[in-house]
């Protein structure tokens, strides 16, 4: 059964507003990565945080493995469903260490303070992100891709099935970009993590993704394996971009490159 | 130590840590207030006033401690440490570094509040307790509700910078009706609100400082059982939603208690400025950021940082006191551009 | 021919001097002024008062014009005054005169001795010298009498309150050691007992007034009906060991004479004489 569905759910920002996100039906299987694409305004994000449970439908629903999201405390979905922002930004000194340990906080009842356990978790979260050595340094002075896998360690921390990432790479350059890839494929593989990754990177959504959600203006245009999905026509439809699209021989992956604006 | 080290930041572990907090803000606040009594501009003798055998309608030097100096000491305990953890949590709140209790307009619903009584010359009293300070805690309801209310009539997406700036336009509204009434009054009385302003601590009786124990009671109780809560609520509302917040609630129980907090501090002591401001400040530089131990040591911290300054004010000017809200500019001030120094570079 | 020339420019001049001596369309914006003019029998050359102005009633009757800090020049200049009675301190308004030419008698405000020189300056100014001497010299007289009549009882250390919050004893803000009503009070007998700090006002703390403990305390009210509340003074009861509360020597006096610094200070003098000294008969 799909970990994550979604059964013709739409949001309006405003009552009786423009549809954000207009009747998407899709479901992700437990241990896949599936792409969130389109144009800017297509409703990646909201559908982000519809799938989150940040934001509630305004009609149909969400639901984790076979229960709605809004029948779920806040804290149950926070056990399941962990989100990585596009940019995290701390207004105060927190060290690299303790906003991993906020990831903590939906295992933990109301005044309990975090045990040895829950250090070890997020330790090895920090670990598996290769930012070790930035435990004690403050989240604020690291670099753009450093703050990034502190952050996707955040999200581990939280032990979840589900990982919701939102640009992951948007603002980071490309030595980090290839890295936050090779990181999340990684944690895919080993921890057998389920991924939501929303981006207008093409390209690197045909490297992690093995399923592709395309939406224009709120609705749900194509759905698929990423081959059927990211295709010249589709592009052409949805961008108003000509482009061509192929296997990389040396990526071993597909490739996006834009040619002309169509007519 | 090796260089990816942040020497500044604290170790991890939390339990040691808020022992340590607790212990040694409580130290020095019990220290402030139990040696700040005997010390004032008279000489008096600690043995006369603790005599029992001396009718205290005689006792010159029970008065003086007991009447004269206790209910102060206590006022300032209260109002510094309410003000402290108000200023913490609208930090929190706001995700800003420089917001104070004054930020979203409480503070200036007080002062609106005594305007008026003042300048209507509302010459009434209750208990003991002058119709200025009532007022004054009824103005910050005023401007509590008004910014509950915006914080509720704000759709999903609105961001709190959204909130933010409407207090600041309602702070400066309601400062504009203060000013506007100044003018008008008597010149007396524009004097007396003007010197409301600057703060005062000497209560002289228990009467308002008991009035303020409910709604402090309340605050506090709002504030600390969400301690936990700001620390998520600082990443962002969607950071700390995706983390198990209920966010919604958790702002307006904030907003709540940290503007009652103000509310009941203003009202006993005027809006004294800087307090809230510099000491959750300087708690961070000790104790790290996590709002568990930022807020009990704010609150602690707050109350021996005013008891410290009502002391400067009633000993170092010499018989006629400034208000104690210069004292607090004078060393909130300097310490406030320092910080601001030391984040730059 | 050329005496009978010389007579007549001599008397011409002596004319033109008695006239510009006189200023007929007087404004006085400030309470004691207006107060002095009109006990000099000169209130009929009154255009216009200040917004405070309250005695003598005939004043209701004229047009106000502002105070210290909101002086309606446009209205001032508009009753075409030959004489503006201003605060020392109001420069705006000095020099909107001197623009516009028109005199004016810079008043400030000092101690008990300053007030009839006022009134002789103000009556040379006017142009009725010899009401005004006459007034000065009656009140220095009735001052004068005051002083000796307490001359040869003891001093008790008096605390002068002329404001604090109702219904308690916060911001209590007393006479200091400069000023008319410090002068009043040593003049009336009593030993102001914050003589040694050289303000006019001085805001109290509970600590100081313990500290100083004085033998009588007493609160001038004025204006409206500041809490006529007789329960008001129970506030004192709060500090037990002063000497003023043990004994019961706190008094309350109303009226608007103790803080005009004009010619009803003799009278306001006496009155605080005779809470201080009741033991000598009035």
């Amino acid at each position: 059964m799909a970990l994550i569905t979604t059964e013709s759910v739409s949001f309006a920002y405003r009552e009786r507003g423009p549809l954000a996100v207009a009747g998407v039906s899709l479901d992700v299987g437990r241990g896949r990565i599936l792409g969130l694409l389109g144009p800017n305004g297509s409703g990646k994000t909201t559908l982000l945080k519809l799938l989150s449970g940040t934001l509630e439908p305004s009609a149909g629903r969400v639901a984790f493995d076979g229960t709605p999201l809004t029948r779920m405390a806040r804290r149950d979905i926070a056990r399941r469903i962990a989100v990585v922002p596009q940019e995290t930004h701390a207004a105060f000194d927190f060290s690299a260490l303790e906003i991993v340990m906020m990831g903590r906080f939906p295992h933990l009842r109301a005044f309990e303070l975090e045990g040895e356990a829950d250090f070890a978790i997020a330790r090895n979260a920090l670990a598996a992100t290769g930012t070790a050595p930035y435990e004690r340094r403050r989240f604020s002075t690291l670099s753009g891709g450093e703050k990034q896998r502190v952050v996707i360690a955040s999200a581990l921390a939280q032990a979840t099935d589900v990982l919701l990432l939102d640009e992951p790479t948007a603002s980071l350059d490309l030595g980090y970009q290839l890295e936050i890839a090779t990181l999340l494929l990684r944690l895919n593989q080993d921890r057998g993590v389920t991924m939501i990754v929303s981006t207008h990177d093409l390209n690197l959504a045909a490297t992690l993704c093995t399923e592709l959600a395309l939406l224009q203006e709120g609705q749900l245009v194509a759905h698929g394996a990423t081959h059927d999905v990211l295709t010249p026509d589709h592009i052409r439809q949805v961008y108003g971009v000509i482009a061509e699209v192929a296997v990389h021989p040396r990526a071993g992956h597909l490739t996006v490159v834009p040619v002309a604006r169509a007519r | 130590m090796p260089a990816h080290v942040d020497a500044a930041l604290p170790p991890p572990t939390i339990r040691p840590r808020l022992a340590a907090t607790i212990a040694g803000f409580g130290v020095l606040a019990a220290a402030c207030c139990l040696l700040a009594p005997l010390v004032g501009s008279t000489s008096i003798s600690l043995g006369r006033a603790f005599d029992r055998t001396i009718p205290f309608a005689d006792n010159v030097d029970a008065q003086v401690f007991f009447v004269a100096r206790l209910p102060r000491v206590v006022a300032a305990a209260l109002v510094g440490s309410s003000m402290a953890l108000a200023g913490a949590v609208f930090q929190a709140l706001l995700r800003n570094p420089l917001a104070s209790p004054d930020t979203l307009g409480v503070s200036a619903g007080a002062t609106l509040g005594a305007m008026i009584v003042i300048a209507f010359h509302v010459d009434a009293s209750v208990f003991g307790i002058s119709a200025v300070p009532v007022a004054a805690f009824a103005g910050s309801a005023g401007a509590l509700a008004i910014v509950y209310a915006m914080s509720v009539a704000r759709r999903h997406g609105t961001s709190t910078t959204v909130l933010l700036l409407a207090g600041v336009a309602l702070s400066a509204l309601l400062g504009a009706a203060v000013r506007f009434i100044q003018i008008l009054a008597d010149f007396t009385d524009t004097f007396r609100s003007v010197r409301w302003m600057m703060g005062a601590l000497d209560v002289g009786s228990y009467n308002q400082v008991v009035a303020s124990l409910v709604p402090l009671a309340v605050a506090f109780t709002a504030i600390f059982s969400m301690t936990r809560v700001l620390d998520l609520i600082s990443l962002g509302s969607d950071a700390a939603a995706s983390r198990g917040v209920d966010v919604r609630r958790a702002e307006r129980i904030g907003l709540v208690g940290a503007s009652l907090a103000t509310g009941a501090a203003v009202s006993l002591g005027g809006p004294i400025p800087f307090v809230g401001i510099i000491v959750p400040h300087i708690v961070r530089l000790v104790v790290g950021a996590d709002h568990r131990l930022v807020l009990p040591g704010s609150a602690l911290f707050g109350a021996s940082f005013l008891i410290l300054c009502d002391l400067v004010t009633r000993t170092a000017f010499g018989p006629v006191e400034p208000p104690v809200g210069t004292v607090t500019a004078m060393i909130g001030g300097p310490f406030f551009l320092w910080l601001l120094f030391r984040r730059a570079l | 021919m050329a005496r009978r020339t010389w007579l007549a420019a001599a008397l011409l001049m002596a004319a033109g001097v008695a006239a510009s001596a006189q200023a007929r369309r007087v404004i006085s914006i400030i309470p004691a002024t207006t107060e002095m003019l009109f006990a000099m029998g000169a209130g009929d050359r009154l255009v216009a008062v200040g917004s405070y102005d309250k005695f003598p009633s005939e004043v209701d009757r004229l047009p106000r014009v502002g105070a210290l800090l909101d002086p309606d020049v446009e209205r001032i200049l508009r009753l075409k005054p030959d004489l503006v009675i201003l605060y020392g301190t109001q420069d705006e308004l000095r020099a909107q005169l001197d623009r516009a030419n028109v005199p004016y008698y810079s008043y400030t405000h000092r101690g008990l001795a300053d007030i009839t020189q006022t009134m002789r300056a103000l009556g040379e100014r006017v142009g009725i010298a010899r009401e005004a001497n006459a007034l000065a010299a009656r009140v220095e007289a009735d001052l004068g009498a005051i002083r000796a009549r307490v001359a040869g009882s003891a001093r008790p250390k008096t605390l002068l309150v002329f404001g604090r919050e109702p219904g308690t004893l916060r911001n209590v803000d007393a006479s200091g050691g400069q000023g008319f009503l410090h002068d009043m009070l040593e003049t009336a007998g009593g030993a102001d007992v914050l003589a040694d700090i050289h303000q006019q006002s001085v805001t109290m703390s509970t600590e100081l007034i313990l500290a100083r403990a004085p033998e009588v305390i007493i609160e001038l009210r004025y204006g409206r009906s500041d809490a006529e509340d007789p329960r008001d003074a129970r506030a004192w009861d709060a500090l037990p060991s002063v000497p003023a509360v043990r004994n019961k020597r706190v008094y309350i006096l109303h009226g608007e004479e103790f803080v005009v610094p004009g010619p009803r200070v003799a009278g306001a003098t006496e009155r605080l004489a005779r809470v201080l000294h009741p033991e000598l008969r009035w």
